[in-house]
């Protein structure tokens, strides 16, 4: 039995707070997170606050298991300017995959104030789990450390054990649906539209920037701040 | 090595070698831990072994190899039991010596420590400051055994804990005893330790339990734990025993950083040793007890001492941790219960067991009982180990243990718990150091890092330094650590380089915030405080270096450039005339030092050089390149007719028209700039000639009138006017001014009026401002000292004072009188020692109370003596008066030089409204008043400051008023500017830049100085010194100029390949 924005619920022993928010209709985000595979904590999306006055604090609702009494609050302003927080730098890094637009895009993300990066990956590990607690064959890992964190085979040589499944690819948050549409009719994603792309802000754009090339925002609006979404 | 087979067969052992422990025998204890052997311990090993054989002294001397005690600024140091006599940085040479007068009964008189306040020598350890203020509760068992002798530790009574817990056979009386100790973890978090246990002991024990001891220690400058492993493996052993035997833990591990070789060597052994004695592994002592403990060698990442990621990586697991809960104590290493605690936690427990809870709990304050160790690093004079009991003040530690600063400098902060801590600035030191009181101070105890920083610490970069560190370390599973610590990390990285804006300084602020809320661990939830303590307290550092491009700690290369320039207010580039100096280009140096300053001779004279004090040869350790006399030494041999200043518009071809008020430093200079730009400009003076501050106050001997009126003579061009005797107030109003058609005015009519003393009979002939005493003598030749001379103050007027003073006839004595010590005074070092040399006395910590007189005259000054209290917030000790030590100092004359202040009641009735202290109010970046087209700086704006500082102000105030009347802002963004004059450098050899001291500055003969009150006390350099004294220049501009050259040469060999 626990209080979810104010509801109480009761859960089955085990259940974690993502679960039971669910069962609620209360959404929270998610990335690492898949259904099948070992809750991770990694990309702190999920994040809910719980307890209350000075002890109270986030935890990532993906991996905390529901508990007697908790108080969990899943849109409090402080969960959610940790979340904005938390698309931003994404957003600052992995600004062409689809699914983190869509979700800036969603949590009202409408700047992006850190240096553009393009990265691949962020790291959620979802390819990983899927690999091994699914496919069974652990063909790929995590190496290194804090910038030099890197995925891949052991000491980067062909798997043997890999069977070319593709399934990392297709639990891939980052990868998954890169938006590579350039009629408008039949633009997909939806970000561009609602967010201020980094293209529109800095002159020194690149186009590598931006998978959207060209950009739908860029091609309709120069200034879409000033933009409603389309319907 | 024979087993004990029972707490008999213990204790019968025991015994036996305590009677072999004669405390009567001497015995040489050297230290040799890690550090003791990287300076050099193994030498006196050697030594001390190879004459106690040669002399046959194996009966008569004990040689006991020890691990570190902690003083390591003293390594390779040696005490002798049972004197307690210490010898600290000691030779092999020395060693020899030892032994031989320990034989006899001796102490070698020159190896001993000195005293650094009495400066006497220290005959025992426990007189060393050092000592003094410790409890070595934990430590001291370092110096009392030898680590890899099992033997040395039970004759202290080692062992005998564990002993007593079995045969108590009550573990919850165990656990009981520890959670009323009150011990905490002394890893950081400051848990509870006994309500770990009680948490494990109550968790299910089918599958078995762990122990771990979290020797993973990575802070930079925290190596207690690795001393403690080192110099008393045997504690931390003892301690896990008795923990898991009141916990029921079945198997140990002690994780420990694979960078400490000889802790692991040690703990190996004496985990040997303890089976082979039947203190270890199955059956322990014949109780049915079991335990063992095995080494785990860590992985070298920082992130391991986080708990879950030590016990993935004891797993064998990539070491990163996991979210919690489920909690260690419920599912740790392989999925069983385990308890991790910190080294120095471990090496407490035989402590509280052996004494006691209620005895333990006696140290230190409530709810922090105990002791704590400290590793006291960075600006500090004492680095090395310090216990203290928990509660006391972190000044305690840094000023009396540490002993202070490590050079002149100020202390700053303190930064505690090493990556994941925060800094504590030096207002704040009177903090009882304990769990609460550091974290509600923004830091955290950590495991007991303690790092001294001083002025030239630079607080954004060691946010950076830190954030280096913990984006390198972070192990990059959770999001929000990975890329959070490298975006912080990335706009400091733009602070420190003047990139960055206000609002990337709110980001940082409001993503360190988002990050210590969101990560996974410790590691990422505490990564962020070294940026928000710093924010917290240094905040303006931070702005700084935004705003203002400014590095104040001149640190941050890239706004800093070659620190001597940056360093100087008028930005005289003094590498480039060094560089000049080296290559015999007299007249190129001339030039250089002229582009930036119309006084140059002046300023050779009587400049306070922060140049030197910022010179990387100072601050780097050695001593700054004596940059002053090289200047004198150009400007006394060049004509400054080859400088050309350059002339932006001809005299007089702009219409409008300025006024300067005040002829010193600050106005002259406004004038020469502004007439360079081709206003027309009149300087008004209440004297009659031309040069304020630098005529009437600074003596002759220090600065020739010739040069002085030469100097200013070549400043005043057709387009300046001079009008004497005119006083702002009495004589002409700023409306006169505006009236006769002047566009703007400037004011810089300096500090002129001595500050009274405050106390009795102030009025009384004989007692005399300073300022008027100076002008009295200097324009009027007039000589008003007689007697006995009594100066009061401790600046550089209170000195020049005096010495007109002594040079004046009928003068008997002259004493300075100052309330401070010595060090504190701030007048020049180098007029300080020249007025001893004059015969001054200077009586420090001394006050005057009252103004004795008879018969309408002088006859005495009755004086207070004081001593150091408590520390202000500068960190200076408080004088404070002794009651009962008044006492009458007889004097004829009383010179009053306490300081200066202004004389400018006429300025508001004028429309010029003035600060609380009596200076002008004006904006600091554009010079400007409260009244449109009035500008002040100099003297009446800061206070009483220095020649270049009204340079500074002259300068900047002929920019602005020129913007001024241009109709322009006043305020621009502020630029940094970098070296950008390329000088080829001299090949020097690295023996020559490592052996040449700084040159002696050649100085007139006291006698001869006496003699002629005119002739000049300081002579300058010969050739030959100043050559040699340019090339110890270690040219910082090249890191810049090199760069560009670089850049040049790439361009010009693309432009020829084209």
């Amino acid at each position: 039995m626990l209080t979810i924005n104010g509801l109480d619920v009761s859960v089955e022993e085990g259940t974690t707070i993502l679960e039971a928010a669910e069962f609620l209709g209360f959404p929270i985000p998610t990335l690492c997170h898949m259904e099948g595979l070992t809750p991770y904590g990694a990309c702190r999306l999920c994040v809910v606050e719980i307890g209350e006055g000075p002890a109270a604090k986030l935890v990532t609702s993906c991996t905390y298991p529901a508990e007697e009494g908790l108080v969990v609050r899943t849109a409090s302003s402080r969960v959610v300017r940790a979340r904005k927080m938390v698309l931003e730098l994404l957003l600052a890094s992995c600004p062409q995959s689809k699914t983190i637009q869509d979700l800036a895009s969603a949590h009202e993300v409408r700047q992006q104030r850190f240096k553009q990066e393009h990265e691949d990956c962020i790291y959620c590990g979802r390819c990983i789990r899927m690999c091994e607690e699914q496919m069974m064959a652990q063909a790929i890992g995590f190496q290194g450390r804090g910038e030099h964190r890197a995925l891949g085979t052991p000491f980067n040589k062909r798997s043997e054990v890999c069977r070319l499944c593709g399934g990392c690819m297709y639990v891939c948050p980052a990868c998954e649906l890169r938006c590579t549409y350039n009629e408008p009719d039949k633009a997909i994603c939806g970000g561009c539209a609602n967010l201020s792309p980094p293209c529109l802000e800095v002159n020194t754009f690149d186009d590598m920037m931006c998978y959207m090339e060209p950009c739908v925002a860029c091609e309709i609006e120069k200034n879409p701040r000033d933009k409603t979404p389309k319907d | 090595m024979e087993r004990l087979d029972t707490i008999s067969d213990f204790r019968i052992l025991m015994d036996r070698l305590a009677a072999n422990r004669d405390p009567r025998v001497p015995t040489v204890v050297i230290t040799a831990g890690t550090c003791g052997q990287a300076s050099g311990a193994n030498d006196l090993i050697r030594a001390a072994k190879r004459e106690l054989l040669r002399r046959e002294l194996a009966g008569e001397v004990r040689l006991r190899i020890t691990g570190c005690h902690g003083y390591c600024e003293m390594e390779p140091s040696v005490v002798i039991e049972p004197a307690g006599t210490f010898y600290p940085k000691l030779n092999a040479d020395g060693m020899v010596k030892i032994i031989d007068a320990v034989v006899r009964g001796n102490v070698v008189e020159d190896l001993l420590p000195l005293d650094p306040e009495t400066g006497e020598r220290v005959r025992t350890q426990a007189e060393l400051p050092f000592y003094k203020k410790q409890t070595r509760t934990v430590l001291a068992r370092n110096q009392k055994v030898d680590p890899i002798r099992i033997n040395d530790y039970i004759a202290i009574g080692g062992y005998s804990s564990l002993v007593t817990v079995l045969e108590g056979g009550d573990p919850m009386a165990t656990v009981r005893e520890i959670k009323d100790s009150g011990l905490r973890g002394r890893g950081g978090a400051g848990f509870p330790t006994g309500l770990k246990w009680e948490l494990l002991a109550k968790q299910p024990s089918d599958k078995g339990k762990f122990l771990v001891c979290n020797a993973d220690e990575g802070d930079p400058g925290a190596y207690m734990d690795r001393s403690i492993l080192e110099g008393s493996p045997h504690s931390v052993i003892e301690g896990m025993l008795v923990g898991a035997y009141a916990t029921g833990a079945t198997e140990g591990v002690v994780y420990v950083r694979a960078e400490y070789p000889l802790a692991i060597k040690h703990l190996t052994i004496a985990l040997r040793q303890a089976r082979e004695r039947g203190l270890l592994g199955e059956n322990i002592l014949g109780t049915g007890f079991s335990f063992d403990i095995r080494v785990v060698k860590g992985a070298g990442a920082f992130v391991c001492g986080e708990e879950t990621a030590l016990i993935a990586s004891i797993e064998g697991w990539m070491g990163e941790p996991r979210q919690r809960p489920p909690f260690p104590i419920q599912r740790g290493i392989n999925g069983r219960p385990t308890a991790i605690n910190n080294v120095e936690t471990w090496a407490n427990v035989p402590v509280i067991v052996a004494g006691g809870a209620a005895e333990f709990s006696k140290t230190g304050t409530k709810g922090n009982s105990g002791t704590k160790i400290f590793s006291l690093v960075g600006k500090i004079t004492n680095t090395g180990l310090v216990e203290v009991p928990m509660g006391t003040s972190i000044e305690e530690v840094v000023y009396e243990a540490g002993g202070g600063a490590d050079s002149r400098a100020r202390i700053k902060a303190v930064q505690t718990g090493g990556p994941s801590g925060g800094c504590i600035p030096v207002g704040s030191f009177d903090l009882p150091i304990d769990y609460e009181s550091l974290a509600e101070a923004g830091s955290i105890m950590g495991s007991g890092g303690m790092i001294v920083m001083d002025e030239n610490t630079c607080m954004v970069d060691v946010a950076k330094y830190f954030m280096s560190f913990l984006k390198d370390e972070s192990c990059g599973k959770c999001f929000t650590c990975r890329k959070g610590t490298q975006r912080m990390y990335e706009i400091l990285d733009d602070i420190t380089k003047g990139r960055a804006t206000l609002d990337q300084l709110d980001l940082l602020e409001e993503l360190a915030l988002v990050v210590r809320d969101t990560t996974m661990c410790g590691l990422g939830q505490s990564a962020p405080n070294p940026i928000l303590s710093t924010l917290r307290y240094f905040r303006h550092e931070y702005e700084r270096h935004i705003v203002d491009k400014r590095c104040d700690a001149f640190v941050c290369s890239e706004l800093v450039g070659a620190p001597c320039g940056s360093a100087c207010p008028i930005g005289t580039e003094a590498w480039r005339y060094i560089a000049h100096i080296e290559r015999g280009e007299y007249e190129d140096a001339y030039c250089a030092i002229r582009d930036a300053n119309p006084f140059p001779s002046i300023c050779a004279r009587v400049c306070n050089h922060p140049c030197e004090d910022k010179c990387r040869a100072g601050t780097s350790g050695g001593e700054p390149i004596a940059i002053r006399a090289l200047k004198r030494f150009v400007t006394d041999r060049i004509d400054p007719a080859v400088y050309e200043p350059r002339r932006e518009a001809p005299i007089g071809s702009r219409v409008e028209t300025v006024a300067v008020v005040g002829a010193g430093p600050a106005g002259l200079t406004a004038a020469h700039y502004l007439s360079l730009k081709g206003y027309r400009v009149t300087v008004i003076d209440s004297g009659a000639q031309p040069g304020g501050m630098l005529l009437g106050c600074i003596p002759p001997y220090r600065l020739p009138r010739e040069q002085l009126r030469k100097e200013i003579a070549a400043m005043l061009d057709e387009g300046i006017t001079f009008r004497g005797n005119t006083e702002l107030g009495a004589d002409v109003s700023i409306d006169e001014l505006f009236d006769e058609g002047f566009q703007a005015v400037f004011v810089a009519v300096g500090a002129h009026k001595s500050r009274k003393l405050n106390v009795k009979g102030e009025g009384v002939p004989g007692v005399l401002r300073s300022m008027h005493f100076l002008k009295s003598y200097n324009l009027k030749g007039e000589n008003l000292a007689r007697g006995r001379v009594g100066v009061v103050g401790g600046g550089n007027s209170a000195v020049d004072a005096a010495r007109i003073a002594i040079r004046q006839k009928g003068v008997e004595s002259v004493t300075i009188i100052y309330r401070r010590t010595r060090s504190e005074m701030p007048a020049y070092s180098e007029e300080i020692e020249a007025a001893l040399e004059e015969g001054i006395r200077i009586e420090t910590l001394l006050s005057p109370a009252r103004i004795l007189s008879e018969e309408g005259h002088l006859i005495g000054v009755e004086c207070v003596r004081n001593e150091l209290g408590s520390r202000d917030a500068s960190g200076r000790r408080r004088p404070v008066p002794v009651e009962g030590s008044e006492h009458v100092v007889p004097l004829d004359t009383l010179i009053v030089a306490i300081s200066e202040e202004h004389d400018v009641d006429c300025l508001p009735p004028m429309g010029i409204e003035l600060t609380d202290w009596g200076t002008i109010k004006c904006d600091h970046e554009t010079l400007a008043t409260s009244r449109r087209g009035v500008f002040a700086g100099g003297d009446v704006v800061t206070g009483p400051a220095t020649v270049v500082d009204a340079i500074a102000a002259g300068k900047k105030a002929a920019t602005m008023i020129e913007r001024y009347l241009r109709g322009e802002d006043l305020a621009r963004p502020a630029e940094v500017r970098l070296p950008d004059y390329y000088i080829e450098p001299a090949e020097i050899p690295d023996e020559e830049l490592e052996s040449t001291r700084r040159v002696r500055l050649p100085a007139c003969r006291v006698e001869a100085r006496l003699a002629d009150p005119f002739a000049e006390s300081a002579l300058p350099l010969s050739v030959e010194d100043a050559s040699r004294e340019a090339r110890r220049c270690l040219r910082c501009d090249l890191e810049f100029t090199e760069r560009n050259e670089a850049e040049v040469a790439c361009a010009e060999a693309r432009g020829e390949a084209t």
